[in-house]
């Protein structure tokens, strides 16, 4: 009986690593934060004894992997429970997050040498001090620096618009228009594609990835909604979701045009962006003026159809 | 003035910087919660407010007009509170909104073809579901952490004891003496929950 269930227990740990081993690159079962297949995986690896783990696994340094296992184990049940943990177990979470994050930000200086690819997330590892083994913890690869670079940018250009909200609310500078406050957030974003443009095209292919999707999505949602909000939308019907596609559309729309310009500072690109948006402005209004001309039309056969009635005598009541 | 709940909500983008690798680092399980309970109470409210619409379109030159009016007023006030607090704290509304703008318009309007019984029995129905479900919300937060959510707390026992309210004068209004009345309040109700449920997903 406890035979059958060891057996069952390891068909069910064979099934979650073969999820593991189907992702890209890594050979090693490292934790990364977002693989929730992986964190199943990894609970049942918590599960079976140490022996287990490391004749499955295929770890290339047992103490890194070790130490990640207590980092699988807390971050899994991060998963299920935030708030709870102890404080020593938090710093250890955080200089996870951190350490991978230091890795990336320095690989990113190696990006226009060998593209967004392991080897510059190599090169960051070994410029930051550490082994170029260490990449296993990256179990989506390139995918993990693309997604890394983005969150960077989304957050500078955060600090940027608060720091220009801040301005606005102390009264130091004018509140722009709308219009022009999304050209400007749009264009500050782009810009800081510039130095990695050559390569941008890869970078747009791996965050098409099927498995790189949903995060690629979620970050352009949030970048989307924080551009609004400091523009001063809050609305909160159905304008939500129209504004946001719209913006959406000009975004992707724009980061296309950018990738084949080759004009002095990219200033093709900027004249396509203000194009657009005088579009999206015209629509607008067009819309406005549809609606109200809309509304006396039918206010208007109200009034005749009243008068209709009033003259063959329909409304007199007898 | 903001309590703690909302100067934690306001302030997301400042700690945006904190972890990089997370699209969504501030969108904790208790967040999440919280964003779920506001986009249905915000849709609640904007289908009661379509409900008494409907109502008032039919029987809004009857007797009972003045009364609807009234019970609208107040679901007025309700939506545009939720419309605050939805802004405030960067809430997605429902995607639903213009399928409960036009059920809720229809409801109400159906119903009240009925008469005033009828008019009066499906606010019952509404409103005892909408008590209950800002009753299990108020459970939900007491539970979890009553002091960070002191506000919302309060309104929301706010709006539930203006509910309760409309449900009685729904009762008083011979609501029960509508034919089919418990037929008809349990269709309603079930669609209440199913909405709710909808809602807070979508």
């Amino acid at each position: 009986m406890a035979a059958l269930l060891r057996g069952l227990r390891a068909g069910r740990l064979l099934r979650g690593l073969s999820s593991v081993v189907a992702a890209p690159t890594s050979t090693t079962p490292q934790c990364s934060s977002l693989r929730r297949g992986f964190h199943c995986a990894a609970l049942r690896l918590q599960d079976e004894s140490k022996s287990d783990k490391h004749s499955a696994s295929s770890s290339s340094s047992s103490s890194s992997s070790s130490s990640s296992t207590t980092h699988d184990d807390y971050t899994s049940q991060q998963d299920f429970d935030p708030s709870s943990g102890d404080q020593e177990q938090d710093e250890d979470y955080e200089t996870e997050e951190q350490l991978q994050a230091r890795i990336l930000t320095a690989a990113l200086e190696f990006v226009p040498l060998h593209g967004w690819s392991m080897e510059a997330i190599s090169a960051g590892a070994e410029a930051v001090g550490l082994s170029s083994a260490s990449t296993g913890m990256f179990t989506n690869g390139a995918g993990d620096l693309v997604l890394h670079f983005i969150s960077q940018c989304n957050s500078k250009l955060t600090e940027i618009l608060a720091e220009q909200h801040n301005e606005v609310q102390l009264g130091q500078a004018e509140p722009k228009k709308t219009a022009d406050f999304l050209r400007d957030a749009v264009e500050t974003r782009l810009r800081m594609y510039i130095p990695y443009m050559e390569s941008w095209p890869q970078a747009m292919s791996i965050l098409l990835l099927p498995h790189n999707i949903p995060d690629s999505l979620k970050h352009l949602s949030t970048m989307v909604d924080d551009i609004w909000y400091y523009a001063g939308d809050r609305s909160t019907d159905m304008n939500w979701y129209t504004k946001r596609a719209v913006l959406t559309g000009l975004y992707n729309a724009t980061e296309l045009v950018m990738l084949q310009d080759s004009s002095p500072d990219f200033q093709d690109t900027w004249t396509f962006l203000d194009n657009r948006i005088q579009d999206v402005t015209n629509m607008a209004v067009t819309a406005k003026q549809m609606q109200s001309t809309g509304e006396a039309v039918a206010q208007g056969l109200m009034g005749a159809a009243v008068t209709l009635k009033n003259l063959t005598g329909l409304n007199q009541r007898r | 003035a903001n309590t703690g709940w909302m100067l934690a909500a306001a302030s997301i983008p400042s700690l945006a910087t904190d972890s990089q690798l997370d699209p969504c680092p501030d969108f904790s399980l208790e967040k999440e919660m919280m964003h779920r309970m506001l986009r249905v109470d915000h849709a609640g409210e904007y289908g009661a407010n379509r409900i008494y619409a409907g109502q008032m379109a039919v029987l809004g030159r009857s007797r009972t007009g003045p009364l609807i009016q009234q019970m609208w007023d107040q679901e007025k006030k309700h939506l545009s509170k939720f419309n605050e607090i939805l802004a405030e704290n960067r809430v997605r509304p429902t995607a639903l909104l213009p399928l409960w703008n036009l059920a809720g318009f229809v409801l109400g309007a159906s119903t009240a073809l009925l008469g005033k019984e009828g008019a009066m029995a499906c606010t019952v129905a509404v409103e005892e579901s909408i008590s209950e479900h800002y009753n299990s919300q108020i459970r939900a937060l007491m539970e979890s952490d009553p002091e960070r959510y002191t506000e919302l707390l309060q309104v929301i026992k706010e709006f539930r004891d203006d509910e309760m309210d409309h449900h009685d004068t729904g009762l008083e209004h011979d609501a029960e003496s509508l034919p089919g009345y418990w037929l008809l309040k349990n269709a309603i109700q079930l669609g209440c929950k199913a909405a709710i449920y909808v809602s807070q997903r979508v």
